[in-house]
């Protein structure tokens, strides 16, 4: 090895892995990448519900601000805020299937190629499913 | 080439997995709760959201949940920090700030709680 290179090797930071650019996507690293960024997501929307209850609680009376205006940023805000309470469901139910998938794991089970292809699939499909039915539940309730 | 230098174990990696699967198994019946009690709260938002933290089941469910959620949350967001910051002490500094963030808001949630349980 010259001395060139020696000094370009340590210089240069490690190789980061995967190659995002020309990495070849397969359901189990989809279902990993997923797991963690849906847990990231979660802890923040508890962290600024656990902050909301504790506004709620210590704001002088009940909040109770009507707004009638059908200007555009409401409309857009209330949009913004519907897609973000899909996010959040969906994230909840995808971590929580997945999260069985890992304890299944955890005790030696579903480690077989095949099984954890199909059991990485039936997460994604139970949380979707799930969340697609609590929509409609809230809907057909007149709950939103 | 330089030597890779290796880690040394802080001892407490098993731990750290053991308590994050405990408190993964004591979220799912926890989550089922939440899920249920949110669809009570959407079915009437104005009439049952003041009062709902008055019935004990629901101030000692979310008492419960903001808890271990947190704790997992916060063990989770541990390791996602140890595998993607690369310097030692911004790691620590990320660590204890999620720690600090995490029992923040633990105390503080589950005091409005309290209050809330106490005052219906």
């Amino acid at each position: 090895m010259s001395n060139n290179t020696k000094n370009k090797l340590s210089k240069t930071t490690l190789p980061t892995s995967p190659h995002l650019q020309i990495y070849r996507w397969n359901i189990s690293s989809i279902t990993s990448i997923m797991h963690r960024l849906t847990g990231v997501a979660l802890y923040f929307s508890i962290l600024i519900i656990a902050w909301f209850i504790v506004y709620y609680t210590y704001s002088f009376g009940p909040i109770s601000e009507k707004e009638n205006c059908e200007c555009l940023m409401t409309e857009i805000l209330k949009t913004l805020f519907f897609g973000a309470i899909i996010a959040i469901v969906f994230s909840l139910y995808y971590h929580f299937c997945n999260g069985i998938r890992h304890l299944f794991w955890d005790i030696g089970k579903g480690f077989e190629l095949k099984t954890a292809k199909i059991t990485g699939y039936l997460s994604i499909i139970f949380a979707t499913l799930l969340t697609i039915a609590t929509i409609i539940t809230t809907l057909y309730l007149k709950l939103f | 080439m330089k030597k890779i230098e290796i880690a040394p174990s802080t001892k407490n990696g098993f731990h750290h997995w053991l308590v994050q699967r405990i408190s993964a198994v004591a979220l799912i019946p926890l989550i089922i709760w939440l899920v249920l009690s949110l669809i009570e709260i959407a079915l009437d938002p104005e009439g049952y959201l003041p009062v709902f933290f008055a019935y004990p089941l629901n101030a000692f469910m979310s008492i419960l949940f903001f808890s271990v959620s947190l704790y997992h949350g916060s063990l989770g967001m541990r390791v996602i920090i140890e595998d993607y910051v690369t310097n030692k002490s911004k790691v620590h500094f990320y660590i204890m700030l999620v720690n600090f963030v995490s029992i923040t808001t633990a105390t503080a949630v589950i005091l409005a709680i309290l209050k809330l349980h106490l005052i219906n």
